[in-house]
């Protein structure tokens, strides 16, 4: 193993502990069990589709909570890292900053793996309590949520570098998932626009990550796996983040 | 005499966005000295007056608008200047949870340290700042001096052969400060160069055997130790002369 990949390895996993160590890891976890339970209620009042209700909540609730929790954390760390002057002990070291960037959010991104998973079982112990089997298609919707956590993690790093305030990074962020749930229907309305202005609203348009290309369950029906092409675009949103925080982080001054 | 550190001409100008344009503050200008190896050198100056951005120059955290600032010869931002130099920040911080082995070991990966080397520069860096009987301790029962030598010892992990103290003692009690005061005696001993920050005149009176002092941003002078010992005010009669 290289030095370089050692010393990314190092700030990845001291990121994830200091998310795992965190109270709000707890809260958040306290949350999930709850809100995951509490699909069982509405799942009851659902009668005969009580089975796709409890599913469909339950992994809804597991992806905002994940997100939720991860963009706190996205938003916060580098600003919190710069306050308690933490960054002058990394940065005073040869540490590269696309390294300590790259672990950053390979720390976030392993919080995610963990998060997904601990929820996971959670909703499956739920749905079994219920008499319900595994879902089919339930790893590749868990693995569209992961591919959508990376591409928006990503970007509220690169935000943060350059917003006031976590909360301002924190509603960027939030206001750029939402878009990227509707990312298709915003298209077809640029296309329906003419000249100039439409050609300008496509351009920006481009730069929204389209997020519904994860929802494994819209993508191909329930039982639906997720194409091996949606890597290449998680892969891409999450390296142009990357590299325009890279361009911000390297400029920046402690 | 072999300098580990020189300043030549170096400005920095801090630029602080508004609605109304930008207002530039220029904290250090014309900046020209050298450190030498194997001394102890002081920066004193009152609020304001540059020390903590002459620190921050050394150690690559900020970038001059003019001048040239070398470290061992190279650029501070290169990683090769950057391993031959220790930082201690003031008022260091350090999560809470954790004891100070696992924060000791973090920093040693980040100075390249791994394996058996790594759990050497720990078991020393522990030893060498008094934090051995304290190892079962988390940070968040550790009281300032303990944070303070913690500090110290993220800054030894790798050896460094210049240690940049920004106000090593500061808020620290009379036992943590006579403490400090030797170990860094002792490193110094070692050959290493020390550049330290301090409001503490008489702690920079004891320490080094040079000191600068700062004014609004300008070096005011360079004092030796012969000089303020030969002095009837000493060192401070010399700094507030130089202030005023």
């Amino acid at each position: 193993m290289t030095g370089t990949l050692r010393l990314l390895l190092a700030v990845a996993l001291n990121s994830f502990l200091e998310s795992v160590r965190s109270r709000f890891f707890t809260m958040f976890a306290v949350f999930a069990f709850t809100a995951v339970y509490a699909s069982v209620l509405a799942g009851v009042m659902a009668v005969d589709q009580e089975a796709r209700l409890l599913t469909d909540f339950g992994l809804l609730l597991t992806e905002l909570t994940a997100l939720a929790y991860l963009l706190f954390g996205a938003s916060t760390a580098l600003l919190k890292e710069a306050e308690t002057k933490t960054i002058y002990l990394v940065f005073s070291r040869p540490v590269p900053r696309w390294a300590y960037l790259a672990g950053k959010i390979c720390g976030s991104l392993l919080t995610a793996a963990l998060m997904l998973a601990a929820m996971a079982v959670i909703h499956l112990s739920v749905l079994a309590f219920r008499g319900f089997g595994l879902p089919p298609g339930y790893a590749w919707v868990l693995a569209g949520t992961f591919l959508k956590l990376a591409v928006i993690v990503s970007f509220a790093y690169f935000v943060s570098l350059f917003s006031t305030s976590a909360v301002s990074t924190l509603v960027i962020s939030s206001i750029m998932w939402t878009l990227g749930h509707f990312a298709s229907e915003a298209r077809f309305l640029a296309e329906k626009a003419e000249g100039f202005k439409g050609a300008l609203l496509g351009f920006f348009l481009h730069l929204i990550p389209n997020l519904q290309l994860f929802n494994a369950r819209d993508a191909a029906g329930a039982a639906g796996a997720l194409p091996a092409s949606v890597l290449l675009p998680a892969a891409g949103w999450t390296l142009a983040s990357y590299l325009g925080g890279l361009w911000l982080l390297s400029r920046k001054e402690f | 005499m072999k300098h580990v550190v020189s300043f030549s001409g170096v400005e920095k100008t801090y630029k602080r966005p508004g609605l109304l344009g930008a207002q530039y503050h220029t904290a250090v200008k014309d900046l020209t000295f050298e450190i030498p190896a194997g001394e102890v050198t002081g920066l004193l100056g009152l609020n304001g007056a540059g020390k903590t951005t002459i620190m921050k120059l050394i150690t690559g955290l900020l970038f001059p608008n003019a001048g040239k600032v070398r470290v061992f010869g190279h650029n501070p931002a290169d990683a090769a200047a950057k391993a031959r130099v220790g930082f201690l920040p003031e008022l260091p911080y350090f999560p809470p949870q954790v004891r100070p082995e696992e924060a000791l070991a973090y920093y040693g990966r980040l100075s390249g340290l791994s394996g058996a080397p790594l759990a050497e520069a720990v078991r020393i860096s522990m030893s060498r700042t008094g934090l051995e009987p304290h190892a079962g301790k988390r940070v968040s029962e550790f009281s300032k001096g303990m944070l303070q030598r913690l500090g110290l010892g993220q800054a030894l992990l790798h050896g460094p052969d210049l240690l940049v103290l920004d106000e090593p003692v500061s808020g620290l009690d009379p036992l943590a400060i006579h403490d400090i005061r030797a170990l860094l005696a002792g490193l110094n001993a070692e050959g290493r160069a020390i550049f330290l920050s301090s409001h503490s005149i008489s702690e920079v009176e004891k320490l080094c055997s040079r000191v600068l002092i700062m004014v609004r941003g300008a070096l005011a002078r360079t004092v030796k130790r012969a000089e303020w010992e030969a002095s009837p005010a000493g060192l401070e009669g010399i700094f507030v002369e130089a202030v005023k």
